[in-house]
């Protein structure tokens, strides 16, 4: 109920500000409204967005799962630790677009040179978030697993991960953040398609309607995944420990 | 089977590159069915000592045997449960062929039947010290390190834990190392009393108490306390 006041609240301001600023500049929500349903019909909508979700995916995923084991050896491993750390400073304040356009210029305008520089935008925020977590590990249920000789895999998945899972879920949350961002900036520059792509045609040809009509719809999306999947995974990760009240 | 163990030393190194002294000299040997009970200061070495037992730390001067195929029981001064699992998956952890009926009749014996599902955040700690206990008695062991299992409860809890302590010592025959600062646990539950001295920790005296654990009289066991302090060697 609150949700629905607050999307009400945002689409009134959004009117009055259109008319008060003008068409030009601002649309009204009713034209942004007519390009989604024209660009949904023609299917363009659904390509540029699956394309765009497909690279999230692919990107988020890789960066996860390598991260995650980075992260977890940094912190479990001294000697990988001192290795690993100055490339983690190195790659966390490397700016995106460095990232994105040597990729570019090292592996052409292909679809592997994209997925890889997302997900190297997004891998240190991971193996940091998961260092963290390794480090945080309680010794002393180590020490049980080893007196009651609970075999290695058996106590990786009862007594670590269990451990691990709120770091997995925080480096996650933060994670596609910013992969939703870095997505469409990569598209932007070197790809034919995707939501990136089109508010790149879109500001080249100053059609702002276009341009908020993918930019929402996109918006849409991020809300969607993000309550239906990335916070119930997040209750389950940590729905052993006490809840604040 | 047989513990024997010779510790002639351990030490730590300080971050600063002091050298600490831990263990001394702690030499005993322990059998089947015995109870050692090690009584000593806080601090003097004990953890220390039990860790190198339980063989989580290789670190130290000397030779600890334990047979091979001993399985080894451990309940540590923290409960050291999963706050994760339930009671009776914390248990299942370290046993997962347990049957039900076992499994039943040591919740009993524990008075834990009615936790069973409960989390380790809802237990006071004499109850998760009880879940503890559990689970190092689901395994069989057949040698058992007690940590300090009483400490910080209320008197009349920890008099109710020591019977039902003694109750499962008595029902197998394990070599049991209880360790302890109170007297009256080490009298009750003890065949052989260990006195250790303040860190580094040696042993002092090896104290026997002749009369079989359940036929102890308090009468004796106030007589053998009061022969403890009276010989002055009870600095606790």
């Amino acid at each position: 109920m609150l949700r629905l006041l607050s999307f009400l609240l945002f689409l009134a301001t959004w009117w009055i500000a259109a008319l008060l600023i003008g068409d030009v500049k601002l649309p009204a929500p009713p034209a942004v409204l007519a390009v989604m349903l024209r660009e949904a019909a023609s299917g363009a909508l659904f390509i540029n967005l699956g394309a765009t979700l497909a690279r999230v995916v692919l990107s988020f995923t890789l960066a996860m799962a390598l991260g995650a084991a980075i992260g977890y050896l940094m912190g479990r491993v001294k000697l990988a630790d001192r290795i690993g750390d100055p490339w983690l400073i190195l790659l966390l304040n490397l700016p995106a677009l460095v990232v994105i356009v040597l990729a570019y210029i090292w592996a052409g305008l292909t679809e592997v040179a994209a997925i890889a520089a997302i997900a190297v935008n997004k891998l240190p925020t991971a193996v940091v978030t998961l260092r963290e977590g390794a480090r945080a590990l309680d010794r002393s249920l180590d020490e049980m697993a080893t007196v009651f000789a609970i075999p290695r895999g058996r106590a990786f998945r009862h007594v670590i991960l269990p451990q691990l899972g709120p770091y997995v879920a925080a480096a996650a949350r933060s994670g596609l953040s910013l992969v939703w961002k870095i997505v469409l900036v990569a598209e932007y520059l070197g790809r034919p398609n995707g939501v990136g792509f089109e508010i790149g045609v879109a500001f080249q040809l100053f059609d702002i309607p276009l341009l908020l009509a993918y930019s929402l719809t996109f918006a849409a999306v991020v809300l969607v995944i993000e309550t239906v999947l990335v916070q119930p995974f997040e209750l389950r990760a940590s729905r052993w420990r006490p809840r604040a009240a | 089977m047989q513990l024997e163990v010779d510790i002639t030393g351990k030490h730590f190194e300080s971050a600063a590159g002091e050298r600490h002294d831990v263990l001394a000299a702690i030499k005993f040997s322990l059998q089947a069915g015995e109870v050692g009970v090690f009584v000593g200061p806080s601090g003097c070495g004990k953890s220390t000592m039990l860790k190198i037992l339980a063989g989580l730390d290789h670190a130290y001067q000397g030779q600890v045997s334990r047979p091979a195929e001993a399985r080894l029981g451990m309940v540590f001064q923290e409960p050291r449960l999963l706050p994760w699992r339930s009671v009776e998956d914390n248990i299942r952890l370290a046993t997962p062929h347990i049957d039900e009926k076992r499994l039943s009749e040591l919740f009993a014996v524990l008075e834990l039947t009615e936790h069973r599902s409960h989390f380790p955040g809802e237990l006071s700690l004499g109850l998760a010290r009880r879940v503890a206990l559990a689970r190092a008695f689901a395994i069989e062991p057949d040698f058992l390190i007690l940590d300090e299992p009483l400490a910080s409860l209320d008197d009349a809890l920890a008099a109710h834990l020591r019977e039902q302590i003694a109750t499962l010592v008595e029902s197998r025959a394990m070599m049991t190392l209880l360790v302890t600062h109170n007297l009256d646990d080490a009298v009750y539950l003890g065949d052989r009393l260990f006195l250790l001295s303040a860190r580094p920790a040696r042993i002092l005296q090896e104290v026997p108490i002749p009369t079989p654990r359940t036929r102890r009289s308090a009468t004796e066991i106030n007589h053998i306390k009061a022969d403890l302090v009276r010989r002055r060697l009870a600095k606790i």
